[in-house]
């Protein structure tokens, strides 16, 4: 970004913000489990880049907490400006122009919920030292319990299924949005912990208590629950966008040079 | 605008944002960085004194309560009973078992908490928005983030009408939003108007903001005045110097504790 915000960003940012809040009430009205308060957040990252998503992202979560609808949303402003910021680069690697085989989007879903049923099992399978760490097992020990083993079977076919049929051939916006919620988790834990002692008042705490049961500190199981649950918001939140962009016309989306190819 | 402001004349509504905000942080920052348990009900009583000259008491602890009211029962559920600290002293009481380290966090968590969003409402209902955004440009704020927060404050209640229209209109034309698969398809239907008209909008925006030279340079005058006083400015130096002692007293004591 160089210098300052031209009049097309101060123009699209704060309908962006607006598009974060009302999307975000819209969808709280089909009773979905996620929350989706990040769409445009992520579009102005895809439309003007990185940097102007990373402010979008942190003013987003400013105008939340300025407006009196969430007084903690400020704490967790740096969440929202990572996640446009990796929306821009993924825009800058193309992620958002073309599409991807659907046999890759298979793929993709199938290593992603084998990695996460791996994750979880380890936890779940963890002791806790006296010390208070925790004590990993070993993978060999995790692949010698059949029930561990019928758990990645599924997982592997569960997600070659979301991959092939729900993802489809927006497999590369598909791989960013679950990066995204991956670093989102690692960056949301420290504040969750530090902050709220891990919980937020909501739904998710279930999945906290579930891993603190396991022996995981505050801080684990905080980062614990956000890697279960942050990739499919935001893998949800990427595909939205990337079919809203798939849609929109060549003369609309000129105005924005983040989707156009570079010139060399 | 979108914004909880309440009308007032009160002496917390006249005075500047800036010593507001300065206040604010101090009081945060000191319930943040001690350990003592008493510092954040010492401060959450100084909030309501504040509270009840301004005129706002009864508002202010109904918004915080339905706000930390679901925080602190899951913190003492998970963290004061179910899981305490290891090597916790317990306290026995009937069928379960309390500890009295479990419930000192869960305390000390949901009383900071507390005081955090006491503070920030205390602020954000005496103090139009726009007066908070103006005096933090005048003190080298970027003016379009300035002007964007300002924006996004005035439009989101617009972009909300639209999303209900929006939802009327899909639903009239036979949008099923029930099923669990009938909810999921519904969203781009629901969310892709939202977006695209957006995006048309963004042109005229872009054209109104150039034809009102927002993007020349030079130097700007404002409407607007904010009244301030010799003795807020000596106030506010006095609770900047308070934040920079608070913050060098906890570092040092964190180094101490290091070196034992």
């Amino acid at each position: 970004m160089r210098g300052r915000l031209n009049s097309t960003a101060l123009a699209l940012i704060p309908l962006a913000i607006a598009i974060n809040i009302a999307g975000g009430q819209l969808i709280k009205t089909l009773r979905l489990p996620i929350y989706l308060d990040s769409i445009g957040t992520v579009l102005t990252g895809v439309l003007l880049g990185p940097w102007i998503g990373l402010i979008t992202g942190l003013l987003s979560n400013t105008i939340w907490t300025l407006s009196g609808l969430d007084a903690y949303a400020l704490t967790f402003a740096p969440v929202a400006g990572v996640i446009g910021l990796i929306a821009g680069f993924a825009s800058r690697f193309g992620a958002f122009r073309a599409g991807s085989p659907r046999a890759l989007s298979a793929a993709i879903g199938a290593i992603f919920l084998f990695a996460l049923s791996l994750f979880v099992v380890t936890f779940v399978n963890a002791t806790p030292n006296p010390d208070g760490s925790l004590a990993f097992p070993v993978a060999a020990d995790l692949f010698a319990n059949t029930t561990n083993v019928i758990i990645f079977i599924v997982a592997l076919i569960a997600g070659a299924a979301l991959g092939y049929f729900v993802i489809r051939d927006a497999g590369y916006a598909g791989v960013a949005g679950l990066i995204t919620g991956l670093v989102a988790a690692i960056v949301s834990a420290p504040i969750a912990a530090y902050v709220f002692g891990g919980v937020t008042g909501s739904g998710t705490d279930v999945l906290v208590a579930a891993f603190q049961a396991s022996g995981a500190n505050i801080l684990a199981s905080a980062f614990a629950q956000g890697t279960v649950s942050d990739p499919f918001d935001k893998l949800t939140s990427f595909m939205v966008v990337w079919l809203i962009v798939q849609s929109l016309p060549n003369r609309l989306l000129q105005r924005f040079p983040g989707t156009q190819p570079k010139v060399v | 605008m979108l914004s909880i402001y309440t009308i007032g004349t009160s002496s917390l509504h006249r005075l500047h944002p800036l010593t507001k905000l300065t206040g604010a942080l101090l009081l945060i920052l000191a319930t943040y960085l001690t350990n003592w348990p008493l510092v954040p009900v010492l401060v959450f009583a100084i909030l309501l004194i504040i509270a009840r000259i301004a005129g706002v008491a009864q508002r202010l602890t109904g918004t915080v309560l339905r706000l930390i009211l679901p925080v602190t029962f899951s913190l003492f559920l998970i963290q004061g009973i179910l899981f305490p600290p290891i090597g916790a002293t317990p306290l026995p009481l009937g069928p379960i078992t309390l500890t009295y380290e479990g419930l000192l966090f869960a305390y000390l968590i949901a009383a900071r908490l507390l005081v955090l969003s006491t503070t920030i409402l205390l602020v954000l209902f005496t103090t139009h928005p726009s007066d908070l955004v103006f005096a933090l440009t005048e003190r080298g704020l970027p003016r379009s983030v300035g002007y964007i927060l300002l924006v996004s404050l005035q439009i989101v209640p617009d972009m909300t009408a639209r999303a209900t229209a929006i939802l009327d209109v899909q639903r009239s034309r036979g949008l099923a939003t029930d099923g669990a698969l009938g909810r999921v398809r519904a969203i781009i239907p629901l969310i892709g108007p939202l977006v695209v008209g957006a995006l048309v909008d963004v042109e005229e925006r872009a054209m109104a903001i150039e034809s009102r030279a927002y993007t020349a340079s030079g130097p700007k005058t404002s409407l607007r005045v904010l009244a301030d006083s010799i003795a807020q400015h000596r106030a506010r130096t006095v609770m900047l110097l308070g934040i920079a002692a608070l913050i060098i007293w906890r570092i040092a004591t964190a180094i101490e504790i290091r070196i034992v």
